[in-house]
């Protein structure tokens, strides 16, 4: 039962992921970071199957930044989520596919504020918010109700507190928190949760 | 339906109706994990020069059989110096398939189109492993496919005018997906006459 | 005695060359011309078609340029049987390019592929080379219009403006004195088709024996077009490229 929330806002993107590394009922980890940065501007937030996780976002992250140094140029964010999803439906119809649900967040051409949310079946839709796993059920309503297109990354973390108030009170899980990271003009930032 | 069925889990349904020198095609815009909605733009119409496919199905295999067939008709594009016709696409469509009889795209997918040279309308639709079903009336697809055979089956009629199609398409989706839970959410319909085709958004009922 | 060295592609003769490839390189200045013009607002290719029979079917579609994808297109010096395998071959890369990213692959990335492939066979052995050498041109976001050439060793490179096959160093020769760097389409039209009838063996050009083709941008979407041959004959006219050969000629 891991987080994984995503807002989209008009001046940049943030991708919020929980910090519990569990094993079975053992939670081994309180800093868990389940995000990989694909370049200045993209990073990827994950959640599924332990091992699955780590082993596809390090093959994402490696590939696209082998993409880059070939290209000589980066692969901006829809084409970075065809990828992605291009990835996920391939291993799909493996003998053992990857059980690896991704959110991507990142400014497409460097200037566009941009969330892609891909389940392990490689159903992709880009969405101005959104969340995976169980997170979806408590955060969705809050997030229905307060998000405006127009809104700003601040106003945007203030939703986001909301959301996380909400988890700690409802979900039935201690996931330690959110480490909440932050895509806008200036690059990645992390701006809550590694204190 | 079991809970892990994947032609209901994303839900959506698409329907196509045959007019007057016209044709129709319509779906709804809804994509859900199981109940909950995740996205209200999900368009499960594509198109291919004047060929018109609606793909219903489980989310992953529409993006990629979509992808799949736009690859397929931009080579077919190439080496034969034109547009593929419909009743070309569908047999492509059902070729494509049965490719894959024993690990399937879980998918409905419904043809519709005017032929370029004839002007002859025409539509058709497939189960998951690529039989074809021709129809000279109407064709309907997804979670919402048996209201949409009631809805068709009491609205429909021959030789409808474009803006009278409209109407008649547009009616018998919003109110068959409204009595679905897994369709809805928003819809698109285009209505393709020879030379122009027009594509409106409808609003539904958001529940 | 020059047969120790030339009969495997990929053995190196004591001076340091590869027979085979020079050899196809050779095959190709035989070729019917093929000229690139990279304008500010497009790019123009005309080339040359060999007529070799009045018996030939001549209203066929182009021969010498082909579409790639939406956004690229080429011409084709030298052996067109060669040139059909890499068409292919390209056209389904740049398909494979648009599924796994959805969007068009860059010229440049599909130039290279195909140049990968083309220097395969100069290394491994037991085939000989590609005997095709092209002419790309096409537009992407990342340099805007360009344009390409690439020859059977798997070389490649960018130019303003290029040429390939017959005469193609005199054809050179005329683009450099002639090309200006900010030629507008429409020059850069006349430039090739100028070039192309100074080159040629043929007294006087016409659709039979010219292909066109341009990459315009329309709507901020790239708009290919391989010239049919009533429209050949009009921008011929227009272009008054006609008059001017027969001024030479005097």
């Amino acid at each position: 039962m891991e987080v994984v929330l995503g807002i989209r806002a008009k001046d940049g993107v943030i991708l919020a992921t929980s910090k519990a590394f569990t094993r079975g009922i053992s939670v081994l980890k309180a800093t868990d970071d389940k995000t990989r940065i694909l370049n200045d501007y993209n990073i990827l937030g994950f959640t599924g199957e332990g091992g699955d996780t780590t082993q596809f976002a390090d093959y994402i992250q490696a590939n696209i930044q082998l993409s880059t140094m070939r290209e000589g140029t980066e692969l901006n964010s829809k084409a970075i989520a065809s990828y992605v999803r291009y990835e996920l439906a391939k291993s799909l119809r493996t003998r053992k596919p990857f059980q690896v649900n991704v959110m991507l967040a990142g400014l497409d051409k460097r200037e566009e504020p941009f969330l892609s949310l891909i389940d392990y079946l490689g159903t992709r839709v880009d969405l101005p918010y959104a969340a995976h796993g169980y997170a979806a059920f408590y955060t969705m309503s809050l997030l229905d109700r307060h998000y405006t297109p127009d809104i700003s990354v601040e106003d945007g973390l203030k939703l986001l507190d909301m959301c996380e108030k909400e988890l700690v009170k409802r979900f039935p899980m201690e996931f330690k928190g959110l480490l909440v990271k932050v895509v806008d003009k200036k690059g990645i930032r992390v701006v809550k949760g590694n204190e | 339906m079991s809970q892990q069925d994947p032609s209901t889990i994303n839900g959506g349904s698409a329907v196509a109706m045959v007019g007057k020198d016209c044709v129709a095609i319509a779906s709804d815009l809804r994509l859900g994990q199981q109940s909950m909605g995740v996205s209200n733009d999900f368009e499960k119409i594509f198109h291919y020069g004047h060929v018109f496919l609606g793909l219903t199905g489980l989310g992953t295999d529409v993006l990629t059989v979509s992808e799949n067939f736009r690859m397929k008709t931009n080579l077919y594009k190439m080496a034969e110096q034109r547009e593929i016709e419909p009743e070309s696409f569908a047999n492509l469509v059902s070729t494509s398939l049965y490719e894959k009889r024993f690990g399937p795209w879980f998918v409905g997918p419904i043809v519709a189109g005017l032929n370029s040279i004839s002007s002859k309308p025409f539509v058709c639709g497939f189960d998951y492993i690529g039989c074809i079903d021709y129809a000279k009336d109407f064709i309907v697809a997804g979670t919402a496919s048996e209201q949409l055979f009631g809805m068709c089956e009491s609205l429909y009629e021959p030789n409808l005018e474009p803006d009278d199609l409209f109407e008649t398409i547009s009616q018998a989706l919003l109110n068959a997906v409204d009595r679905d839970a897994l369709s809805g959410w928003g819809a698109v319909v285009y209505v393709i006459t020879k030379d122009k085709v027009v594509k409106r958004y409808l609003k539904t009922r958001q529940d | 005695m020059s047969r120790r060295y030339d009969s495997r592609t990929t053995i190196f003769s004591p001076e340091g060359r590869l027979y085979q490839v020079e050899y196809a390189l050779e095959a190709i200045n035989h070729a019917g011309t093929a000229i690139g013009v990279l304008a500010k607002d497009g790019v123009v290719l005309a080339a040359e078609r060999k007529v070799t029979s009045k018996l030939l079917e001549q209203d066929t579609s182009a021969e010498k340029m082909y579409l790639l994808n939406d956004n690229t297109l080429c011409a084709v010096a030298g052996m067109t049987a060669d040139a059909g395998i890499l068409i292919n071959y390209m056209r389904n890369s740049a398909q494979g390019y648009l599924k796994v990213y959805n969007q068009d692959i860059p010229i440049e990335t599909l130039v290279r592929r195909v140049c990968d492939v083309k220097q395969g066979y100069t290394q491994h052995g037991g085939l000989r080379p590609f005997g095709v050498s092209f002419i790309f041109a096409g537009y992407d976001d990342r340099y805007g219009f360009q344009l390409y050439t690439s020859n059977p060793s798997g070389n490649y490179s960018g130019w303003k403006a290029a040429s390939i096959g017959a005469n193609n160093s005199s054809a050179q020769t005329l683009l450099k004195q002639d090309y200006k760097d900010d030629i507008s389409f429409d020059e850069a039209k006349k430039l090739a088709l100028k070039v192309l009838s100074k080159t040629t063996d043929s007294s006087k050009l016409a659709s039979d024996k010219v292909e066109f083709a341009t990459v315009l941008l329309k709507d901020k979407a790239p708009v290919l077009k391989i010239w049919k041959p009533a429209e050949i004959d009009k921008l011929l006219e227009e272009s008054g490229v006609l008059e001017e050969s027969k001024d030479d000629d005097n």
